[in-house]
């Protein structure tokens, strides 16, 4: 847990009725697209208890209302949304998307590409933060360096607006915090404990990806982003408008390899984003592809 | 594989399926009922409370996360007037069927195929709403009957379906396809010939027959659809056998999905990403909904 954070009282939270429950939800579904399913309801009482009192609302009709106003909605939206996705960034976070991609949609790309002998896999993940998402494809990957992907080329970029998070991930330094969801045998494999609590990610790994600062909105440097074959863009959408979460959208599903696949995060939505990329299932979730 | 050549196989399965148990009674009275226009409410009553296994199960589902009630209902009436009798009928439906698969654990725990049934027959059910199909409560029922065929294809043939299972690990499959490859046949075909031996209505047959090819369906082709897709979408939102089938699918490219299109246009601005989010807040209720099946009373308590 980040310094900044408070542990939360969970009793004190005020309890919001099913009604402002799906209020809120729903609100924030059309707004972000990410969507609040119920049994995370305790979860976003907690948070919203802290932005009630950020905002001196006194209770959850207050604050709908506070969040829906034209003049301080959307930067309240923000903050509340900080409050909902912070922590959530860790190894191994999203793991029936991680199922999928290693039985399906890697053998997959794989298949396609050997036949043509392009023996080279691009990868991006847009939002970064400080390199788990990125890492963690690298370390699948690697697994496979012997037999599926023996002679392939393997390019991993990660982006961030943040220079921050940036260094942090080519520092490649992690707490406790977030590998906790990193399987026994990827953490004692690619991780050293060099202290209690102070994982250090192993040089093989970190020699896969890459880290270049990127702003999403930036047109022309988004043209540059050519041809991958996986995307990954997780609670990164949700902060944006509609009218710049099409834009770059439409950037992402133009950089797409013609068999690639975009992944979202684990609750997010496209609806009425895009009307071109279609939707793939999975066990536990989705991908869109072309 | 030909069509024919399957129906034979799995005819001649369901022959030498040793103890292969008839359809209750009950069940048949219900079937009965359902299409048949002006039945008394007190004729369902009375149906119920002449087997008082079925009725304490009605009571104890009627009370179940599912359904909701403010304050716990203890009598069938009760339950009759909460619920309504279309409602009633599908309880009574589903709970006499309990007994017929008890203790045919064999791959796959009998639970595993309730949760999964009990999901595509909800599931149907939404979609139904959706679409305007104006039975909405047969695609419930035709939902949770559509994979008899599975309980018993795995329990008496558990060998090849071993096998079956052992070759796909890790690896995504569809187990419609792979049940032709192991064994001749699908529980498609297994399920047509119970259903037809139980006197199942032509459209259930339909349905339990051709749930995985609904473009060939004749009689109600919407049904099949509906509940095609409903399996699709529980296959993917933890309703899936406990984990045992594999499935991906591109939606645009289901046969369903165009068959739904063109019966209900509406259907193309359906939000797909929201529509799987909410199933998996269903998820919990139906998997509640099952344990109360099996909790306490006649069926044994799985383990």
């Amino acid at each position: 847990m980040p310094l900044d954070m408070k542990p939360f009282d969970a009793k004190s939270a005020p309890k919001i009725s099913d009604k402002d429950f799906e209020q809120l939800r729903d609100y924030i579904y059309n707004v972000c697209g990410i969507y609040f399913h119920s049994s995370k309801k305790y979860f976003l009482e907690s948070r919203l208890a802290r932005r009630m009192e950020g905002t001196g609302c006194k209770t959850h009709a207050d604050y709908y209302q506070f969040v829906r106003s034209p003049a301080t909605g959307r930067s309240e939206l923000t903050k509340l949304l900080d409050e909902i996705t912070t922590n959530e960034t860790c190894f191994f976070r999203n793991m029936p998307q991680l199922n999928a991609l290693e039985n399906k949609f890697l053998p997959e790309i794989i298949g396609t590409k050997g036949k043509i002998g392009f023996k080279k896999l691009r990868i991006w993940s847009a939002g970064s933060s400080s390199g788990e998402e990125a890492y963690t494809m690298a370390m699948i990957l690697l697994e496979k360096r012997a037999t599926l992907l023996k002679d392939w080329i393997i390019e991993i970029v990660g982006t961030d607006i943040n220079e921050t998070v940036l260094a942090q991930a080519r520092e490649g330094v992690y707490n406790s915090y977030s590998v906790r969801n990193t399987p026994d045998y990827y953490l004692k494999k690619y991780f050293k404990e060099e202290s209690p609590g102070r994982f250090l990610l192993s040089p093989e790994v970190k020699k896969l990806a890459t880290f270049n600062q990127l702003n999403l909105y930036d047109d022309n440097k988004m043209l540059f982003m050519k041809s991958f074959d996986f995307i990954f863009c997780a609670n990164v959408l949700i902060y944006f408008d509609t009218s710049s979460k099409s834009k770059v959208v439409q950037h992402f599903y133009n950089n797409l390899q013609p068999y690639g696949y975009f992944f979202v995060g684990q609750s997010e939505s496209l609806h009425g984003v895009n009307d071109k990329f279609k939707t793939v299932h999975f066990p536990g979730g989705f991908t869109y592809n072309k | 594989m030909d069509k024919a050549a399957m129906m034979q196989t799995a005819q001649e399965m369901v022959e030498s399926f040793v103890d292969l148990p008839t359809i209750p009674h009950v069940a048949t009275r219900v079937i009965e009922l359902l299409d048949r226009p002006g039945v008394e409410l007190d004729e369902v009553a009375d149906m119920i409370l002449a087997d008082q296994v079925l009725a304490a199960r009605v009571i104890k589902m009627v009370n179940s996360p599912l359904y909701k009630p403010a304050n716990e209902i203890k009598s069938v009436k009760r339950a009759l007037i909460y619920l309504g009798f279309r409602h009633i009928r599908e309880l009574a439906f589903t709970c006499s069927f309990v007994d017929v698969f008890e203790g045919r654990d064999g791959i796959f725990d009998v639970r595993t195929f309730w949760e999964h049934s009990f999901g595509v027959g909800v599931v149907s059910k939404i979609i139904a709403q959706r679409v305007r199909y104006p039975d909405t409560e047969k695609a419930y029922l035709v939902g949770i009957v559509h994979d008899i065929g599975e309980v018993f294809l795995s329990y008496y043939r558990q060998d090849a379906f071993r096998a079956l299972l052992e070759s796909v690990k890790g690896q995504p499959f569809r187990l419609v396809e792979k049940e032709a490859e192991y064994l001749g046949t699908s529980h498609s075909e297994i399920g047509l010939c119970i259903a037809r031996k139980w006197n199942f209505p032509a459209e259930y047959c339909e349905v339990i027959g051709l749930h995985h090819d609904p473009e060939q369906a004749v009689l109600d082709p919407t049904l099949c659809a509906i509940v095609n897709l409903a399996d699709l979408f529980c296959s993917v939102r933890q309703l899936d056998y406990g984990g045992n089938s594999w499935v991906t699918f591109n939606l645009a490219e289901e046969k369903a999905w165009a068959i739904l299109r063109a019966y209900a246009p509406n259907l193309a601005d359906l939000d797909v990403e929201r529509f799987c989010y909410e199933l998996d807040d269903r998820v919990p209720e139906i998997l509640d909904m099952v344990k109360s099946i099996f909790q306490g009373i006649g069926a044994k308590e799985p383990s």
